[in-house]
């Protein structure tokens, strides 16, 4: 009976709980404006969970995707404000990152070096290039352009939020990217088995590099919905400890960090809890430190319901992952 | 004798659906007892409750009399019991010596002196294995080896041995029985799995043969001979010509030169080794380890990575092949089957059917760039019932399936590419003994619809039975070639030693 039982199920139960218990405690969570502004804030979270979950579930890791949101973002808006048309610019922002994916799979698929200690060393050197030759101030702010580009982040669609839009629509198209293509289904053979999958004839070290541009391409897509939405960005943001907080989505979600497990669905549960719970604390007025442990705490919960209620192969986990 | 380890009514059943039913075990003290039967029948499952691996569902165990459920390996240790298990769970990154003493370092381990007992442990059991060495730079030969050792060096009053010689060639058989015998001496009660019906009835004292999760007949070795196990385990007899050839049955006709390898070295591997592969025909090659076999196939099919590819050419046809990776090779229609199915074989929590259709999907002989799910059902249907795979429910993941059903997975994995030039290296280690015969069926098949075949094993009668010519390695090249009249167990065994 208690098979059923999975890591996503808990979290969406542990989410629903926190729903109802806020709505009874705390007054104005349950307000329409609170709810939409509740899935604004977490639209933006989830976006980038969808990348690191490509990411995880290759049995990788992308840290540099802070830096490539920000910078890719902020430098697509410097060339507007310079004048350059906004189809142009996005060009440009476009062909950057996929030029940042590029490196960043090149760096782990044939100079193998593990993929968390190659983006982060690319996360500071995108945040570095960027500082130096991109946009030379920190926050660059939204100015003159077409409505159309700002209602990106900031419209509505049938009253729903934008951003909320743009995060459904990169969710299902991951979604049918990991279950119906064939570049998916590597990717999760990757993540289950990189040996298995080499001497199966899966090519694996082109689809590193497609895996790590299309995580850039998605941060970029986050990148324009930041943007918009705030009307301006700040590069700062790469130095941030956001990171922490979409790998929390990731893992909360369900998707191990041994790769080959999970998927989509897993992103979307793990945001909906941290959105519930980051807008009831906000509430509530709960310092930043509380959060924090109250956000660690959670992780580990769900971490250790998980091994508990589905032990992995016994043999395997007496020895160790090996 | 008294019995030391004993089962009464023990059921262990995964999701509701039994692998071991109502057992009733007993393991005496200082004997050795065979445990038999075909694949998926439950033996591996009844000794990993003993040792702490899962515990029952019902049914009590007792040792020496008194009633046990060890929840841990660990624990199970303590009270001197110790397990060899059918997938190797070594640690690849670190040395030999150090997996030997693994669990037991001191604070401050002085690596000469673990080096230096851990060769002088070695060589008392004869096995040739460098202590220095890197376990993932080993052969499964030489990792089971190390395994064996590991579980010999507690000093434990049970050994449980899971398929332990399937990895080994006839020489470290030897050593391992010669092995086994001395720890029976000293007073250690030992539990020998096995498909090597042979070897089961020359070493144990006594045999159970387990069917479908059931004990179907236990008693005195000398009481069995081979057809009343094989009977036991099947429930009919099969024809005894399972490792001759049929009487009269001529070598297959040497087909077009497709493949060949001219002066290729690696390391100290490998070394000028030259040799040709034709269609239509199986080659067998033989050799003890370190012989270069499993090197030889993993340079022809872009499994070894080609920086420590030293020179000479392979030929496919006439076009020079040099490939970097499987895939190249597979594309060429080049495939090599794995001799460590857990390590670079299967996709452990992926279904059956995920499995076969992702070797289809990277060969492209299925699907598009779409992923096709009526397809998927269909191919695994189609090779589920070629190959006979067993699982307990379809929706199973590879790493629930037994040892001889992952190695059909595997196996199967590999012919949904369609290749045309297929080598397996050691394609029925830790087969039973009617899906060895299921096997060599298909792989003759194989070779009479035109593919060219080369088989690696260890497996002497395996060798002799299946081969249209014999290629024989040693120190890393190929020595000699037989057809299949000339030649005779001695030939070959003495072109492998000599
Ligand atoms: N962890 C597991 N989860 C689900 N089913 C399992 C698990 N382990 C084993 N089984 C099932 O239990 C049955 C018995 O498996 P077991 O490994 O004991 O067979 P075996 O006799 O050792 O076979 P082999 O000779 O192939 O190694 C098989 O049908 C197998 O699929
Ligand atoms: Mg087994």
């Amino acid at each position: 009976m208690l098979r059923g039982l999975n890591q996503e199920r808990i979290v969406f139960t542990i989410a629903v709980v926190l729903f109802v218990l806020f709505s009874v405690l705390l007054p104005g969570f349950l307000s329409a404006g609170n709810l939409l502004s509740l899935i604004q804030n977490v639209s933006i979270l989830g976006i980038l969970g969808v990348a690191m979950a490509i990411a995880i579930i290759g049995r990788g890791i992308d840290l540099s995707i802070l830096s490539t949101m920000p910078v890719s973002a902020a430098w697509l808006l410097t060339l507007v404000n310079g004048g350059m048309p906004i189809g142009l610019a996005f060009v440009c922002a476009l062909g950057f990152v996929i030029a940042v994916g590029i490196i960043n799979g090149t760096l782990i698929a044939y100079v193998e070096i593990p993929a968390i200690f190659a983006t982060l060393a690319m996360g500071i050197v995108v945040y570095g290039f960027g500082k130096a030759f991109m946009t030379p101030i920190d926050a660059v702010y939204t100015g003159r352009g077409e409505s159309w580009f700002y209602a990106i982040g900031s419209g509505r669609v049938l009253g729903i939020p934008s951003p909320v839009i743009v995060f459904a629509l990169v969710a299902a198209a991951a979604f049918l990217f990991l279950r119906t293509l064939k570049p998916g289904r590597f990717i999760y053979g990757m993540g289950d088995n990189p040996l298995a999958a080499r001497v199966t004839g899966i090519p694996v070290r082109p689809m590193i590099i497609l895996q790590y541009v299309i995580i850039s391409i998605i941060a970029l897509i986050a990148g324009i919905v930041m943007a918009t939405a705030l009307a301006g960005i700040n590069t700062r943001l790469a130095l941030s400890t956001m990171v922490y907080d979409v790998i929390l989505v990731v893992v909360l979600g369900g998707i191990g960090l041994a790769g080959g497990k999970g998927g989509i669905r897993n992103v979307v549960v793990g945001t909906l809890l941290i959105g519930i719970l980051l807008n009831g604390m906000t509430i509530m007025n709960l310092t930043y430190t509380v959060q924090s442990i109250l956000k660690s705490v959670i992780l580990l919960l769900a971490i250790v319901a998980d091994t508990l209620l589905n032990p992995r192969d016994e043999q395997t986990a007496q020895h160790g992952d090996i | 004798m008294n019995a030391l380890i004993e089962m009464r009514q023990v059921t262990k059943a995964y999701r509701g659906v039994p692998a071991v039913t109502k057992v009733d075990f007993v393991l005496r003290e200082g004997e050795i007892h065979a445990l038999l039967g075909e694949n998926g029948a439950g033996k591996s499952t009844l000794t990993k409750m003993m040792c702490g691996v899962t515990l029952p569902t019902s049914g009590e165990m007792f040792l020496s009399g008194a009633p046990f459920r060890f929840e841990t390996p660990a624990e199970a240790l303590e009270n001197g019991i110790a397990m060899v298990f059918q997938e190797t769970s070594l640690v690849p990154s670190m040395t030999v010596a150090q997996n030997l003493y693994l669990g037991d370092e001191r604070l401050f381990n002085r690596i000469r002196g673990l080096n230096i007992a851990a060769q002088t442990f070695l060589q008392s059991l004869n096995f040739n294995v460098n202590p220095t060495a890197l376990v993932s730079a080993l052969g499964a030969a030489h990792k089971q080896m190390v395994e064996i050792a590991r579980a010999v060096r507690k000093k434990v009053r049970v050994i449980i041995f899971d398929e332990p010689t399937a990895a080994l060639t006839p020489e470290e058989k030897h050593h391992f029985f010669a092995l086994v015998r001395r720890l029976k001496q000293s007073g250690v009660s030992i539990i020998f799995i096995s498909h090597a019906l042979e070897e089961a009835l020359a070493i144990a004292d006594r045999i159970t043969v387990l069917r479908d999760g059931e004990i179907v007949a236990s008693d005195d070795a000398g009481a069995f001979d081979r057809d009343r196990i094989i009977r036991a385990m099947v429930g009919r007899s099969l024809s005894g010509s399972l490792y001759r050839r049929e009487a009269g049955q001529a070598a297959r006709p040497v087909g077009e030169k497709v493949l060949s390898v001219q002066n290729v070295s690696m390391g100290s591997i490998v070394r000028n080794t030259s040799f040709s592969i034709y269609s239509g025909q199986v080659t067998g090659m033989f050799g003890l380890i370190g012989s270069g076999r499993t090197e030889a196939a993993k340079i022809i099919a872009g499994v070894a990575k080609r920086n420590f590819f030293n020179g000479g050419e392979v030929r496919l046809h006439d076009r020079s092949v040099r490939y970097r990776v499987p895939r190249q090779a597979v594309a060429d229609g080049i495939v090599y089957v794995t001799e460590d199915r857990k390590l670079e074989g299967f996709f452990e929590t992926m279904t059956i059917p995920e499995n076969l259709y992702m070797g289809a999907l990277a060969a492209g002989t299925a699907g598009g760039m779409l992923v096709d799910m009526a397809e998927m059902r269909a191919i695994a249907a189609e090779w589920t019932r070629t190959l006979n795979v067993r699982a307990i429910n379809p929706n199973a993941r590879v790493i629930e399936l037994s040892g001889g059903n992952q190695q059909k997975v595997v196996i199967a994995k590999s012919l949904v590419q369609k290749p045309k030039i297929i080598i397996f290296d050691e394609p029925t280690r830790g087969v039973d003994v009617g899906a060895i015969a299921e096997i060599h069926q298909f792989i003759n098949g194989l070779a009479d619809q035109g593919l060219a075949v080369v088989v690696i094993s260890s497996y002497l009668p395996e060798i002799m039975n299946l081969s249209d010519r014999i290629l024989v390695c040693r120190s890393g090249r190929v020595v000699e070639e037989f057809g299949p009249d000339e030649a005779t167990e001695e030939k070959i065994m003495y072109a492998a030693v000599h």
